[in-house]
This record gives C-alpha cells, structure tokens and sequence, in this order.
C-alpha cells in the first residue's frame, strides 16, 4: 500500500532531477511530459484503490503511526492527487510550445516538477509538520516560477507574492508548535482525538484560528489574498495556469482536512466565521474582478472569488455542502487552469492580453473562441457545464438549511461572475481588433499550435464530461463528503482499529 | 523558565512585527531573520525545557539514562531552521534583485505589477 | 440601423437547409402526437441523470407542451428557411445556424422537460444561445451591449429562479413537475409559497419582458430579423409565460400570484402598445407589440376561469403566427429596400406582392379583424377579460386600449409601407426577396387566416388540450367561434376598430405627442447604463481600497487579522492563561533572554545598517545559546551555522544597496509599532496558556525506546531526522535545493529594461 502513496510523491522529485540534469536539451521538457503521464497513471492507480478499498494509509519506513509519517488518502486526497496530475499533464504540454530557452536553461520544468511534488505531498500526507514541509517545497518552487524570467513586473509581484506567503508560512509553522504543546502529536489522525479531548477548547479555537489564518493566506480569501492579484498576472503562462488551478487549493484543502478532521470541537465559532469569509471573499473577489480590464487580471481576482465558494461549502458543514465543496474545487481546477492557458493563447496570437489592446478572436480564430466558451460559461455557472452542478449544489446546500444570505450572495455572485466573464468576451473575441488585423490560429506554427491547443481542448472536454455527466463525481463528491465529516474511517485507517 | 521564554518570543516577534511592516524591503527580511527565530523557539518552548541533558543514548544502553531534553521539537526546530534558510536567502536575493530592477527597496514605490491607475 | 443581409439573392450552400429538414421532421413528429394528446393523453419519457440530486431527464408531452413545441419547430423550420437565403453567404452563417438550432433544441427541451432543473438546464440554454444570437453582428457595439444586457437581466432573473426552482423542490419532495403540479393546495398552504413565488416569478417576468424588466427585448432586435422573429417573438420570450402556465395548477389561484400577475401583465400591455406606436423602426415597433401580447398573456395566466385560459391558448397561438409573420415581412422590407423606417416607406407593393399580401393577411390578424384568428383572439380576450372576478371593467379596459393601440400599429407595420406613398428615397432601389424568404411570412398568416375560418380543429388540436393542462379538465375550454352573436365582447371589437382607425389617423400628432412624454420620462434603458456605471464604480472603489498596490497595507492587514483572529478569540472563548510562575528561571536563562530582547529592540529601532545587522548576530547567537542550554547541542550548532551563513549573506548584500532609511529620514511608525506590541503580546499568552498543561510526551517515551533497539542510532534526534521522520528531511533538502536552483536562476535572469 506504501509504494501506491508514495509513488505519487516521489516521481515528480524524480522527474524534476532528471529534468533538470537534461535541461537546456530537447530531452529535458519532454522528460517533464513523461513524468506527468507516469503521475496520473500513478494517480489513477492510487483513484482505483481508493475506490475500491475506501481509505488507505502507509506508514513511511515502516513506523507505525502516530510515531512514524503516514501517507494518507481518502476520497479527497484521491481525487486531488488525480486533478494535479492532469493539470500538471496539461500545463506540461503546453510549457513545451510556452516556455522559451532561457527559462529552460534556468531550470523551469524541475521548478514545475518540484512544485507539483510539493502539491501532491501536501495532499498526501497525514502529518501536520510534514503538510509544512511540503508547503515549503511548494512555495520555493513557486517563488522561483514566479519570477522567472526576471521582468520588472514579475520581481514587482514576487515581493508581494514571497512577503505574504511567508508571513503565513511562520504562522502555520508556530501553529504546529503550538499544537504540539498542547497535545504531544503531530499525527492529524491522532491530534483528531487529542484535540477533542483537550481541557482547553477555549486554547484550541484560539490556535485553530493561527491555521485558518495561514491557510486563509494560502487559499488567498478575505481579507489575506492580496498577494494573489499582485502577482497572478506576472509570471508565463503556463506558471499563471499551474498556480491558478493548484496553489490556492492547497490551501483551501488544508482548511478542509483540519476544519473536517481536527478543529470541529467549536464549530458554531470557526464555522461561522468561516461563512463569513466565505461571503466576503466571493464579493469583494468578484467585484475585483469586475474593475479589471486586463484578461490574467479579471481570472486572477475570479480566483479569490471562487476560493469563496469552496470555503462557503465547509463553513455550512453539512453532507450536502461540503460535498459541493469537494466537486467545486475539482470542477475549479480544471476551468481556472484552462483559462490561463487560453489567455496565454490569445496574448500570441492577438498581441496582449489587456482588453482595450485585442479583439477580433470570435471572427478569426472561431475554435479559440469556442475553447474559451466552454470554461468561462462553466465558470460563470452555466448549465450543463461542470460549473453550474458544483453551484447548484452549494446554493442547494445553504438553501437546505436557511442560509439564505449566503445563497443570495453566491448567486448574486454568479451573476457578477457572468458580468466579467462576457466582458473578455465582447472585448477579446467579438470586438474588432484595434489594429484591425485578423488574429488567426493558423499564424501559429503548426506544432506550436498542437502543443499550445492540444491541453486547452483536454481540459475543455473534461469539463464537458462533468458537466453532460455529473452523476459519478456527485456520487463521489458525496461520498468525499461523508468520510470528511465521519472522520471514523480515516482514523482507524491510519492509527489502526482501537478494538 | 518557559514563562520567562514565551515573554522573549513576545517582545521578538513584537520587534519582527515592526520591522516587516517597515517601507524598506530590507527591514523586512530582518524580521523575517527574528520572527523565524521566534517560531523555531515557539516550538522549542512547546516541547518543554529540560536543563542540560541532551538526548542521547549512552553506548551500553537501550534507552536514555534519566531525564533528558525532549527529543522531537529539537528535529522539527532543526528542519525549520534550514528550512527558514532556504526561503530567507531566496527572498534576500529577491530583494536585492528588486533594488537592481526596480531601483529601489522602498515598498511604497514597487508599482510595476499593480501601476497607481492600473485600468480604473 | 440595419441587418446588410445579403446582397445578392442566396444561393448558398445546400448544408444550410439541413436545419429546416431537422425541425420539419421534429414538427411533423410533434403533429403525428396531436391526436393522442387532444384524448387526454399525455406522453412522458424519462431518462436518468443524476440521480443523486433527483435531477431526471424526464419529459412531458400534453397539451400545453405540444401546443408550444409545435409552434418552436414549425416556425423553426420557415425561420431556418427563411435565414437560409437572408444570410446564408454570410461568413459567420454556419456558427449562426449551430446558435439558432441549439437554442431550437432548447427551447423545445424547455417546454417539454418534466423535471424543473432539466428545465432550468434548458431555459439558461436558450439565454446563452440567445445571447451568441443577439451579438450576430459582433463588431458593432450596440450588439454587443444588447447582447449582454439581454444575458445579464434574464440571467439575474434566472438565477432567483433558480433558487425558486430548489425551494419549490424541497418543499414538494420531488423535482418532477408531474409531482410538484399534483401538490397545489399544500404548496399555496406552505411557508416557503410566498418566496418561491417570488423568486420564480423574477424569473419568468425577465424572460418575458414584463415591465420594468422589458427594457432589453426591443434592444434585442440588434439581433438579425428572423432570430427576432423567431426567439424574441414567437418562442424564447414566451418561455417565461410558458412556466408560468405551466406552474398555474400549483402555485395559481392566490391573491398574490392573480394581483402579480394582473397587475404586472395588464401595466406591461398597455405601455408596451403605447410605446410602440411611437416607433418608427418597424422591427422596434413589432417589438414592442410583442410586449404588449406578453402583458396580455400574463395577465390571463394570473386567472382562473376558462374563459380566460382559453383567451390565453389561442391568443398565444394567434400571436406566434401573425407575429413570426410580421417580422419575416420586415426582414423582406429592409432587404428589398435597405431600411425600415417606417417615415420613408411606401409603395412596395407593386416590388413585392407576395411580402405585401402576407403582411396584409397577418396585420388583419393582428388588428383582431374577421375572419382572421386574430378576431377570435380577441374576442375571447374580452371574454376572458370580462369572466375576471375582481376588476373586469379595468381589465378588459386595458385590453380595449391596447388591442386598439395594436391595430394602429398594424396599419403602420403592414399597410403603409405597401399601400401608401413613399416618405422619402430609399438607401436601394427596392428589389423583390428570393422565395425562400416569401414561404415563412406567406405560410404563417395564411395559417391565421385558414384557422379563422375553421376554428374548431384548433380548438380540438390545441386550444382546449392547453385549456386542460392548466385547469385539469378540457371541459373548462370554451368554444373558439368567428360568430357568437351580439354580445358585450363583439361591442368591445367594434369599439376597438373604431378607436385603432382614429388612433392611426392621428398617429403624427400622437407620435409627436408620445416622443415629448418618453424624454420626459425617466428611461430604463439609460437607467441600466448608469446600473453598469455604478457598478463599475463600486468595484473600481472597492478595489482602490482593498488592494492599493501598497505592500506595507497588505502586511498590516495580514497581522491585523492575526491579532483579532488569536486575540479576539482568545477573549471571546476565555482562553486566556494564569498568571506564570517564574521560579523556575535560571540566571543563564535570564541572562539570554535579556539578550534576545535587547537585539530584538535594537534591530527593530535602528537606522544602521552595522548596527541592525549586529543585533542579528546576537539574537541569533543567544538563540543558539539557549539552545545549548537546553539539551539541544545538534540544534545549536546548526543555528550557529545558519546565523553566520545569514549574516554574511546580509552583508553581502549590504554592500550593494543604499541605506535603510532614505536621508534625512527615519523610521518611526507608532501604528506599526502598537500592532506590532499587540502581536507579540497574543504570542506570549497564547504560548503561556499552552504550556500551563503537561506535555504528552508519549513519542517521544516510544523515540527514546525505539532508537537504538529498532533504528541502531544513539542520538536520538539524528534518528528522528533520518528514520522516523525522514520525509521530513527529503523535502527539507529540497526546499534548500530548490531555493539555490530558484536563486541562481533569479540572479541569472536580467530585465532588459533598465529603471526609471
């Protein structure tokens, strides 16, 4: 069972080495590519056993929890491991045809590989100070992606972007030490139960909002995402897609697993607040968004907007809502790194991607416009796209149970949210481009276009499937839900049965 | 003694505090030095203090002879340590790259990525 | 403004009629129902969806659906025709016919879905397709603002509904509208009725353009003539009254919902005719008339007689054919000519007789003139009207006004641009339209024309099948008769044609009249500029302050949130710890601590870059120290390793960059410095009430027994680092790896672009 959790784990670092040792060679970005297929095969495989066999945990170099680290993957772990893998797939293909020499040689597909392993280590992992150490892989490589390349704009948002973060990061750090004072483990498993059986749940609460913070930081909701619009719209696109459909949800998994597993002794507190983050986060994101004229700019507030929904799902902490959680971060994922892709797309063949400087995409290059239609009609919450089921289920969720105001924010959102959204539509696709000329495809060369649309269409054709069939990741979202909020199964999993 | 400790990390990680939100970059990473040093003896203190011995297993033994310090926090501190490194002399080159790209260490006028009237 | 179709007459590509052959086919399926469900039998299909959300791709053929779907694919079918030689050699004309195909498909799976989120899926469908079809003309900027107002009000509307749709849901247990429509007396009872009704009337008054919401269906004629014939007459518009026949088995038969929906309907008819006669587009002028039968139709849904409900079926009806009719011929007047003002038109008959007898035959159908449907329509309109409990005097007065208002258009529509001399010269010299573009128009009305005379079949077909969708029993239809005898309804027409001639005699003056009280008027339609204005506003505010681009007010914030998160909570939740007992400190202990503060407090203070630097040093040194004396050696030595590595890496740098603090300035920010304090503080207590407990030192016990025993290694820490929790150590030498590897590159990579 070890080796199915580790695998995932380690064949990025692997990939990552080898990519490096070859970079600057025509073998070293597809040494990338191979790596990422071997992850979602790895990925896939770790999916079947999960299905089949509910939670598994490995205990690392044979030490028994909770003395030892254990590797842990439930529904939601699963599913995340296997979205990153085909993000990281996609985003690798399209690295091929977007990333220059330059970049190469300065190692970006290790940096890219290393991120990923960060990822999916954070995922994977049942370990409190463990889930540290991948944040930090994580966060170095992302520091090093971000600034990449080295324009004034990306060492501009890299401030923002490595200050933020790493204020988070010493707060999450001193959080575990914390913790640790007051219940002698590590093991999330383990801290479920001490942490309830603590004499001071006041302290607890206390130190639960150290972690909401960090992690609010991390998945980038109100009043902690400033890092996010100060620097999404910096770095190369492939870098943009990656960090827009993973980074934050890390953080936003993070809150999942603790607020679902470890912190619920008080939730009428933190689970409140978090609904009220959840509210403002979709606002004030959206309406970010809707000042915005640039189109990485308009997807990067999107993001903290729909970080909200998600948040919104574990703050109403029922089955229903937290299974929307779950489908909204997968549905997300997909959708949000695809539009990065397509704004990278448009800004070849248009010139830019600020919207007063494009156009003329609709008339000229039709299956650019289509391939963007899919994941921001999906996005805004149109029906049947993967969107509209991971909405329908939130405000399905809060209506359940009265929460009526969070319902009509998330729906008024949605409306907002279609406002952006047709916004580069009208002025990237329909309007005339101001120069007059005609943006085509086919002014792409033919490989370039291949490996730049190949991931663009996967991605869409992803979200087409989850949103013409839903019925399978409804069914596993609920059921991600479910062990989330019956942690039972997860526990005896990883600490073993207590009879 | 842990008393007396967490008052010191209150009044390092009150100066950390002070000095990141300081205009000069610069000042930043200073506290960043101070208030990774505050967290690395948060965890210390956690863990407990035990005066002297160090946990070590005298050759002849199965276990440690009498009380020694808690073991555990000491590799966590260590791992942070180098850790808080790696991420401190990344952002001490970012900083330095700004002044070179940017021309300045003044936070206030890193405008380039969010310009003042930036499509408003 | 005009649609430029094409120039030449079409001979397009023959691909392009696959469409019609498609809804052809679907109408002549729908028509082989007919006779089943005039029996009484409904048809219902279902399919699986997603099960676990009870969301069934389920269908319902009955009267209702089947009057509907006939009407989707059977002016679908001319519509398609029709475009086939209006746009046919348009570049654009293949997205256009994948558009108005999937909003057909749509449409029709909206009227006939059984399941109210499948309905929902196909209503926001035929918004989206709706919207692609309205900014045909993408390039010019009206098209693209009606395209998005038309999106964003329905859109809003849908999304209460949406909400609606779930409530209504929950409440009856199920989503299959089968099982909702049996629930009517416990739906009217519930508590939620109130809001469901609400939310779904949001909805389906913004579908259906009811006023105050109308204001983007006449700027939706921005889209091509026959989409405006098709989607924003004859079918998309009327999803919004569709739903409302549909749910008026369950949610009818309240004040709120007759009040609402005679209130909304009846001030909705009687603007919309008033407007409209204002116009001089023609194709505005239809639109607004299409408003006026949504009010109309409206207003009937919110009855409950059968005089009514039968009004309702065949108004909706006669309306779907004369209007789809009235459009095509418009769309056959601007491309015979150019344009459609309706000033500078006259005298087409002698160019194009064929458009001239449709239009003739369709404006008597819509003037409610024997022995068109129309007439029929309009005489159960006053039946209907005058069957009202409440108020018949004020209904059937509205419909008085309007229905005379609507005959005066129809002469501006369909005689004057034919019959009556030109106003001015033409943008081209008018030229007959190719037959494709003649079948439509001269199909519809002679279908009002053919159903005037034999009302019966369609009352058998349709009429009185609608009738029992809605009350449950066909018995409630009442007859549809061209000649019922002199009654009150037949003094009503007579009234009408006599106050439309006169109202069209004086049309000039009264449009005069009309063009001074609109600018008066506040317009909605400005109103939704200064919506999106306002919008912006709030969002460029809001933005300004949360995210100003300044670093300084981010990290604030950050630490803000940190104090009220730890503090506030820690106030609230009354977790604040005793005060400590300081006994057991030592001197050593003392004595570094002292040390810690003193360098803490100089490197906060300083403006040397000597001095901060130093102070480091000490921090760092004394930190290693209590280390040491602590038990800690290993940990020790690598913080002494790391100090000196960072100070040396700091002074490196130093000699590269200017000084602190800029000259003759220094750094003092009390704010800052009470937050900072107020951090520090939370950290102490929060740290103090943490170690008021024991410790469970229960791993560590199993470390110190399992080290040497099961790992081989004295030092119990290394052994902890290297087996216990080696991946712990694997990512902490990544993250070093990686952070030289994301240095190097960084200093390696230089901005071509020097500062400014």
């Amino acid at each position: 069972m070890s080796w199915l959790l580790a695998t995932p784990l380690a064949l990025p670092f692997l990939t990552g080495v080898v990519a490096f040792l070859l970079r600057g060679r025509p073998a070293g970005r597809w040494i990338s590519v191979a790596g990422n297929v071997a992850l979602l095969a790895a990925a896939g495989l770790l999916m079947a056993r999960v299905l089949q066999s509910g939670v598994i945990a490995g205990q690392m170099g044979g030490w028994p929890a909770p003395f030892g680290i254990t590797l842990v993957a439930d529904y939601l772990s699963a599913v995340m491991v296997v979205i990153t893998a085909i993000t990281a797939l996609a985003v690798a293909v399209y690295a091929l045809s977007d990333i220059g020499a330059r970049a190469e040689k300065l190692g970006y597909h290790a940096l890219f590989n290393f991120l990923i392993g960060g990822v999916t280590g954070a995922f994977l992992t049942g370990d409190l100070f463990n889930l540290y150490v991948w944040f930090e892989v994580m966060l170095i490589s992302s520091f090093g992606l971000l600034v990449l390349g080295g324009r004034r704009e990306q060492i501009d948002g890299g401030v923002k972007y490595v200050t933020l973060n790493l204020i988070s990061t010493i707060l999450f750090l001193s959080g575990i030490g914390l913790l640790y004072g007051m219940t002698g483990t590590l093991n999330m498993a383990d801290l479920a139960g001490r942490v309830a059986a603590h004499e001071n749940q006041g302290l607890i609460t206390v130190v639960a909002m150290l972690f909401m913070i960090a992690f609010g930081v991390k998945a980038a909701v109100f009043p902690l995402f400033f890092w996010l619009p100060a620097s999404y719209h910096t770095p190369a696109f492939s870098v943009s897609a990656v960090f827009a459909g993973l980074l934050t949800k890390v953080g936003v998994y993070a809150l999942i697993r603790l607020f679902t597993l470890v912190f619920t002794g008080d939730t009428g507190f933190t689970h409140h607040i978090l609904l009220w983050v959840a509210g403002l986060t979709m606002v004030t994101g959206v309406l970010g968004a809707a000042a915005q004229t640039d189109i990485r700019k308009i997807l990067s507030f999107h993001i903290v907007s729909q970080i909200g929904y998600m948040i919104m799902g574990l703050a109403l902490y029922t089955p229903f809502a937290v299974a929307g959680a779950v489908f909204y971060l997968v549905h997300h994922i997909i959708v949000k790194a695809n539009l990065f892709l397509i704004a990278g797309v448009a800004d070849r063949v248009a010139g830019s991607t600020a919207l007063a400087r494009i156009g003329g995409l609709y008339k000229s290059a039709p299956l650019l416009a289509v391939l963007f239609l899919i994941p921001a009609f999906s996005l805004a919450g149109f029906p049947p796209l993967s969107g509209f089921w991971a909405k329908y289920v939130l405000v399905a969720a809060a209506l359940e149970v009265q929460g009526w105001i969070i319902a009509a924010v998330a729906l008024l959102v949605g409306l907002l949210t279609i406002y952006s959204m047709t916004k580069i539509w009208a002025e990237a696709f329909w309007k005339a481009h101001p120069d007059g000329r005609d943006p085509t495809l086919a002014q792409l060369d033919p490989g370039v276009r291949r490996r730049l649309l190949l991931p663009v269409g996967a991605l869409a054709a992803l979200t087409l499937v989850i949103g013409f069939y839903p019925e399978p990741f409804v069914t596993f979202a609920k059921d991600a839900a479910a062990q989330l909020l019956d942690p039972t199964a997860y526990v005896v999993a990883v600490l073993g049965d207590p009879s | 003694m842990e008393a007396l400790l967490a008052v010191t990390i209150g009044v390092l990680v009150a100066g950390a505090v002070y000095l990141m939100l300081a205009r000069n970059v610069l000042r930043f990473i200073f506290g960043l030095v101070l208030i990774s040093n505050a967290a690395n003896l948060v965890i210390f203190t956690a863990g407990r203090l035990t005066p002297g011995e160090p946990p070590l297993i005298p050759e002849g033994a199965d276990a440690p002879v009498g009380t020694v310090a808690n073991a555990l926090p000491q590799a966590l501190v260590l791992t942070a340590i180098v850790i808080g490194f790696g991420l401190f002399a990344f952002a001490l080159v970012l900083m330095f790259r700004a002044y070179t790209s940017l021309g300045t260490l003044q936070s206030d006028e890193m405008r380039v990525a969010e310009p003042r009237d930036d499509g408003l | 403004m005009t649609d430029e179709p094409n120039a030449a007459p079409a001979a397009p590509g023959l691909a392009g009629l696959l469409p019609v052959a498609l809804s052809a086919v679907l109408f002549a399926g729908f028509l082989a129902l007919v006779p089943q469900v005039a029996d009484g039998g409904a048809i219902r299909l279902a399919w699986d969806w997603v099960p676990t959300l009870g969301i069934a791709l389920s269908f319902l053929v009955d009267g209702l659906s089947l009057t509907f779907a006939l009407l989707i694919s059977g002016i679908g079918a001319l519509v398609f025709l029709y475009s086939w030689a209006y746009l046919g050699r348009k570049p654009e004309f293949g997205r256009y016919t994948l558009f108005l195909t999937g909003f057909m498909l749509s449409m029709l799976g909206l009227v006939l879905a059984d399941n109210l989120i499948a309905l929902f899926v196909f209503w926001e469908l035929t918004t989206i397709t709706s919207y692609l079809l309205i900014g045909f003309n993408h390039e010019q900027a009206d098209a693209r603002r009606a395209a998005l107002q038309a999106l964003f009000v329905t859109g809003a509307g849908a999304l209460a509904m949406l909400a609606g749709f779930i409530l209504l849901g929950f409440t009856a247990g199920s989503f299959e509208l089968s099982v909702i429509l049996a629930q009517g007396e416990a739906l009217r009872a519930h508590a939620l009725y109130l809001p469901i009704l609400i939310l779904i009337l949001a909805g389906t008054f913004t579908k259906s353009a009811q006023f105050p919401f109308h204001f983007w269906l006449p700027n939706a004629m921005a889209a091509p003539t026959p989409v405006s014939a098709f989607l924003h007459s004859a079918t998309m518009v009327k999803a919004g009254v569709y739903l409302m026949a549909r749910l008026h088995p369950a949610l009818s038969g309240t004040e709120i919902w007759m009040w609402s929906l005679t209130i909304f309907g009846a001030i909705t008819a009687v603007f919309a005719s008033v407007v409209a006669l204002r116009q001089t587009d023609l194709k505005q002028a239809l639109a607004y008339t299409t408003l006026m039968a949504l009010g109309t139709l409206t207003l009937f849904l919110g009855q409950e007689s059968g005089y009514a409900m039968t009004a309702f079926a065949t108004f909706l009806i006669v309306h779907s054919l004369y209007k789809a009719a009235l459009f095509l011929v418009v769309g056959n007047i601007d491309y015979a000519t150019g344009t459609r003002d309706a000033r500078i038109l006259g005298g087409l008959a002698r160019t194009m007789p064929v458009t001239a007898f449709a239009a003739a035959l369709a404006a008597m159908s819509m003037a409610g003139l024997p022995p068109f449907l129309g007439f029929i329509g309009k005489e159960l309109k006053y039946a209907g009207a005058l069957a009202v409990a409440s108020e018949p005097l004020v209904v059937a007065g509205a419909i008085l006004i309007a229905s005379a208002l609507m005959l005066a258009v129809a002469g501006v529509v369909a005689i004057r641009p034919f019959w009556l001399p030109p106003g001015g010269a033409f943008p081209r010299q008018p030229r007959p339209a190719p037959w494709p573009m003649l079948t439509g128009p001269v199909i519809l009305a002679l279908l009002g024309a053919t159903f005037g005379i034999y009302p019966d079949t369609l009352e058998r077909a349709l009429v009185a099948p609608t009738v029992a969708a809605l009350l449950g029993s066909a018995e409630e239809a009442k007859p549809l008769v061209l000649w019922a005898g002199v009654n009150l309804p037949l003094i009503l027409s007579v009234a009408t044609i006599v106050l439309g001639v006169t109202i069209y005699a004086f049309k000039l003056r009264l449009r005069a009249a009309l063009a001074r009280a609109e600018a008066a008027l506040p317009s909605f339609d400005a109103g939704w500029d200064r919506f999106l204005k306002g919008l912006n506003r709030v969002a460029v505010w809001q933005t300004r302050v949360i995210q100003p681009g300044v670093l300084r007010f981010y990290i604030f914030v950050t630490f803000v949130t940190v104090l009220i998160g730890a503090a506030g909570t820690m106030l609230a939740r009354g977790a604040l710890p005793a005060l400590p007992s300081l006994s057991t400190v030592t001197w050593d202990g003392l004595a570094l601590s002292l040390l810690i503060v003193a360098g803490a407090a100089i490197a906060a203070v300083t403006g040397s870059r000597i001095a901060a630097m130093a102070a480091l040093g000490v921090v760092g040194i004394a930190v290693a120290m209590i280390f040491i004396v602590f038990g800690a050696p290993d940990v020790a030595i690598t913080q002494l390793l790391v100090e000196t590595l960072v100070v040396v890496l700091v002074a490196v740098a130093l000699l590269r960059l200017p000084a602190l603090d800029p000259p003759g300035t220094r750094d003092r920010r009390p704010r800052d410095a009470v937050l900072a304090g107020a951090v520090g503080l939370t950290v102490t207590l929060t740290l103090l009430a943490v170690i008021e407990r024991p410790l469970d030192r229960s791993l560590t016990d199993y470390f110190e027994t399992a080290s040497w025993v099961e790992a081989f290694g004295r030092n119990i820490v290394n052994v902890i680092l290297v087996d216990f929790r080696a991946l712990d150590t694997f990512g902490e030498i990544a993250v070093v790896v990686i952070a030289a590897l994301s240095a190097y590159a960084l200093l390696r990579t230089t901005d071509k672009r020097r500062p400014e």
